[in-house]
């Protein structure tokens, strides 16, 4: 897994919010550093999931990779190139090559778009028109993605949260990025939806080699997601690696409290669940019992 | 309100339970006909026990608690029997209500931030709670309160009982909520989603205090989650609901070790653990989620 | 705190300046030559350049600025020797048609402005609060629907024709009310009571109207706010939670809302004081506008923003009294 060459380089990344202060004429200042010093990589076709509770600075982190808001120090290096500091047609094959997907879809898709201008969005904006044409190529991503080609006139009101969040999806894949920043993207999905939308990503990801950046708060989630974890805690990376370091030897006490933190069945329970399912499949199910 | 008004309600029928509910019901009246959300759930909770609610989005779990509490909005209706140590609570007049809630029945809700007022200090909203039903001066319920603060571990709580709910943190705020709510000593408390907009750290503390709290007090509970985790942890008993209907019930090790509905199954399945390692295998199972509509 | 109220009151020293700068340059640039308008019909030249030194005109616009401010300092006079006319500080002008300083007229006027506002202020607040909470708590109804239609109508009815009619239908139909007539306080306080009771009406119609249906909306969205199923989760009694609860989050907005509208209202109500012949300062600015009396219009122009700037630093300084949210951070 670690052979995968670096897609994306981030280092020394440093974020400082500054409010006016005191003072008579506001003189004094007081700065807030959100991301302290935070270096990662994301390698090609594979998934780097960072992970912290609230405040601990990986949501202002994704928003400086996807360059939306600019560091105060560090480096982003894409694809061999550093795009720190990338502007006009430089920052616009960035955009090309690096979309992003947010938590909550009724608020990050215009509800008074349809499903077709949604999606066909960034290629209007990026000046692409694809050899099939726009609307041959925003039904195939729908039909990618789980949802019904047909629906392309429809509003995002009018679909559930998961499917909603498959909408976001598409419109990042329209321009065939190399790399999708999933900002907490399933964090608002029920549990079952955001099994399938996990699903979901992981297919896209075998298919078209696409890397993630996987943000999220929940542990268990970007266990299911993510080849390399970094650990984030107020403002720095506390601790990186991949997966099975992280989540089965963690080092840093932070890591092993979070971890420790994170509610789980009883393994007996899951033991005997697992017996039962097993004897069900070998000696057939015994008719789906009460609904209470 | 004196101390010593009559509570109609105080004398528990012998052998009953602490709360039981049988067939209960709740619909909505729209523009389009009625709607229910709730469909004959029925289900018990034990003096001393916690039964967990488990559901996603739309499964009727807070409404099921809202309609126990009498707090539906907006023109909701309540039919079936809930029955408060054998004393019927369904029909009941607000005005008898409200001698329950707060008192007999507590609740905590899921954002502790905006559950609380902002213009008042976190001492006045506790001793509010505490003088409505119990009467007494302002002293003495702030003595109260300052109590209830140091119980759920707020440091510093004389002087801090005089601060805004904005100047604690969200962990802290869900402690000043639980403070409240077990300040008069209720038999029953509902937490609706208590831990959900909180830090999975912070979660973890606040599950240990209400679990050390309830075992001190004996106070039974109903937690509701859409968490099937922090549910297995927390729950002697657990009800699944989806879509308003009940889907299944028995105790936690019932439910996670044999669980017999498909759709609890499925969501069992579906859950994420951070113990399992990255498969080959899907994680969601066709028989739950959404299809193209 | 001190050092947020020293800020404040800074930047509205800077703002009034900002202000007066503005209208002064209007007045300057826009208005007619004062000193042919004084010099009147039988006017040489020599004349209006004789007058024109007196006021100060001949001199470049900076410095007529600056001789404006110092007079609102430190006092000044017009012109010089004999013919000299001084004006003490705070001097806004001095109108020579009619041989007075801005100020004084003002001044004269002002107890009038005075109570035509704190009556109107009175009977709106009454009248919009409790209106408005009415029909938030009984949203929905018949009253609140009658409610917000006559409200509709109070903000759309132009003043002066409320005013117009209300004298018509009290004063000469019904006969309820005498014809309004200048009358004071010690002499005959029915009498006065009833002079001021139509303004008082017209000014409270339009703005209790939109307190009415403002406090309406604000109570409605508080009583769904969380902390209200909180407060009712507790087993509070209803009126302590409305009174409690409900209120202070709806009516904070309000109370800010009121100290502007209020400061404004103390620049002069020209249209109702004129309608009713009062002589207040917003009747003196009508009069001074339709005989291009320039120094006075500019006078009563700068003592309305004055108001208004006070009013703002004053309400932005309440509200950190009012929201423990926006209390400003000391230590």
């Amino acid at each position: 897994m670690n052979d995968a060459p670096v897609l994306l380089q981030a280092t020394g990344l440093t974020k400082d919010f500054t409010t006016r202060g005191d003072g008579v004429f506001r003189a004094r200042t007081t700065r807030f550093r959100a991301v302290d010093e935070v270096g990662f990589a994301v390698r090609a076709g594979e998934t780097l999931g960072i992970v912290g509770e609230s405040g601990s600075g990986k949501s202002t982190t994704a928003r400086m990779i996807a360059k939306l808001i600019e560091p105060t120090a560090g480096t982003i290096t894409f694809d061999g190139e550093d795009v720190t500091t990338a502007r006009g047609p430089a920052l616009a094959a960035f955009r090309t090559k690096v979309q992003v997907v947010f938590q909550d879809p009724f608020s990050s898709l215009n509800p008074r778009h349809t499903v077709e201008r949604i999606v066909s969005a960034p290629l209007d904006y990026q000046g692409i028109t694809p050899k099939q044409g726009k609307r041959a190529l925003v039904r195939d991503l729908l039909d990618r993605v789980g949802l019904n080609p047909d629906h392309l006139q429809r509003y995002p009101r009018q679909f559930s949260g998961g499917q909603a969040q498959r909408i976001g999806i598409a419109r990042a894949l329209a321009v065939s990025p190399k790399l999708v920043i999933c900002d907490e993207a399933v964090s608002a999905l029920d549990v079952s939806v955001q099994a399938r939308i996990i699903d979901l990503l992981r297919d896209l990801q075998a298919e078209r080699g696409l890397s993630y950046l996987f943000i999220a708060h929940d542990l268990a989630v970007v266990r299911q997601i993510a080849h390399d974890v970094a650990v984030m805690h107020r403002g720095k990376v506390v601790e990186q690696g991949d997966r099975e370091a992280i989540f089965d030897h963690p080092q840093e006490e932070y890591t092993k409290t979070l971890l420790a933190a994170v509610p789980t069945i009883d393994p007996s329970w899951e033991a005997a669940r697992a017996t039962m399912l097993e004897q069900e499949r070998t000696h057939g199910s015994t008719a789906g019992r009460t609904e209470a | 309100m004196s101390p010593t008004v009559t509570r109609t309600i105080s004398l528990p029928v012998p052998g009953a339970a602490l709360l039981e509910v049988d067939d209960l019901s709740v619909t909505f009246p729209t523009t389009s006909g009625d709607v229910d959300v709730v469909r004959k759930a029925s289900f018990a909770v034990q003096h001393g026990q916690t039964l967990g609610i488990v559901g996603e989005s739309g499964s009727g779990k807070s409404m099921t608690s809202l309609a126990i509490m009498g707090l539906l909005p907006n023109g909701g209706r309540t039919t079936g029997s809930v029955r408060l140590s054998g004393h019927e609570l369904v029909g009941r007049s607000d005005r008898e209500m409200r001698r329950v809630r707060g008192d007999r029945i507590a609740m905590v809700f899921q954002d502790p931030l905006s559950s609380l007022n902002p213009y008042y200090t976190v001492g006045l909203q506790i001793e509010e709670a505490y003088r409505a039903h119990r009467g007494g001066s302002r002293k003495a319920a702030r003595a109260v309160t300052i109590e209830a603060l140091e119980r759920v571990r707020i440091a510093d709580a004389s002087r801090r009982v005089d601060h805004y709910p904005h100047q604690f943190s969200g962990g802290m705020r869900q402690r000043i909520m639980i403070a409240m709510a077990l300040c008069l000593e209720p038999d029953l408390l509902i937490a609706d989603e208590p831990t959900t907009a909180l830090d999975v750290t912070v979660q973890a503390q606040i599950l240990d205090l209400l679990s050390e709290l309830q075992r001190e007090t004996g106070t039974g509970m109903i937690f509701i989650t859409h968490d099937l985790a922090v549910v297995s942890q927390v729950a002697d008993d657990v009800l699944v609901m989806r879509g308003g209907d009940p889907v299944e019930m028995g105790t936690a090790e019932q439910i996670f070790s044999r669980p017999q509905a498909p759709y609890t199954r499925a969501l069992l399945d579906a859950l994420p653990r951070i113990d399992d390692p990255f498969s080959e295998r899907p994680t969601a199972p066709a028989t739950t989620g959404e299809g193209r509509a | 705190m001190t050092l947020y109220l020293l800020r404040r009151i800074a930047s509205a020293i800077g703002i009034l300046l900002l202000i007066s700068l503005f209208t002064y340059a209007i007045f300057f640039l826009l208005s007619p030559d004062p000193a042919v308008q004084i010099c009147g019909k039988t006017c040489t030249p020599d004349r209006i350049d004789q007058i024109r030194a007196q006021l100060g005109l001949d001199q470049p616009f900076w410095q007529q600025y600056l001789e404006f401010i110092r007079g609102i300092v430190m006092g000044r006079s017009y012109g010089e020797g004999a013919s000299a006319v001084s004006c003490a500080a705070p001097c806004l002008g001095f109108s020579f048609q009619t041989n007075e300083s801005v100020m004084d007229m003002i001044t004269a006027r002002f107890p009038v402005t005075a109570t035509v506002a704190i009556g109107a202020a009175v009977l709106w607040l009454l009248v919009g609060v409790s209106g408005g909470l009415l029909s938030a708590v009984k949203q929905g109804t018949g009253w609140d629907r009658g409610a917000m239609m006559v409200a509709l109508a109070g903000i759309s009815l132009p003043n002066y024709f409320l005013a117009l009619l209300l004298q018509y239908v009290l004063v000469v139909q019904l006969q309820i009310l005498p014809f309004p007539q200048a009358v004071p306080f010690a002499e005959d306080p029915v009498r006065w009571f009833q002079n001021y009771l139509m303004p008082w009406i017209v000014l409270a119609l339009g703005y209790a109207s939109m307190y009415a249906r403002l406090v309406r909306s604000n109570v409605i969205d508080t009583l769904g706010e969380n902390f209200m199923r909180t407060a009712r989760a507790k087993g509070l009694p209803a009126p302590l939670i409305l009174r409690r609860h409900a209120l202070r989050p709806a009516l904070t907005p309000v109370v800010t809302l009121f100290g502007m509208d209020f400061a404004g209202l103390l620049g002069g109500a020209l249209i109702t004081e004129t309608v009713f012949g009062l002589n207040g300062v917003g009747k003196l600015a009508a009069d001074s506008i339709a005989k291009n009396d320039q120094p006075v219009i500019m006078g009563v122009t700068l003592l309305a923003a004055f108001f208004v700037v006070i009013g703002n630093v004053v309400v932005d300084v309440a509200y950190t009294f009012l929201d423990p949210r926006v209390r400003v951070k000391s230590a």
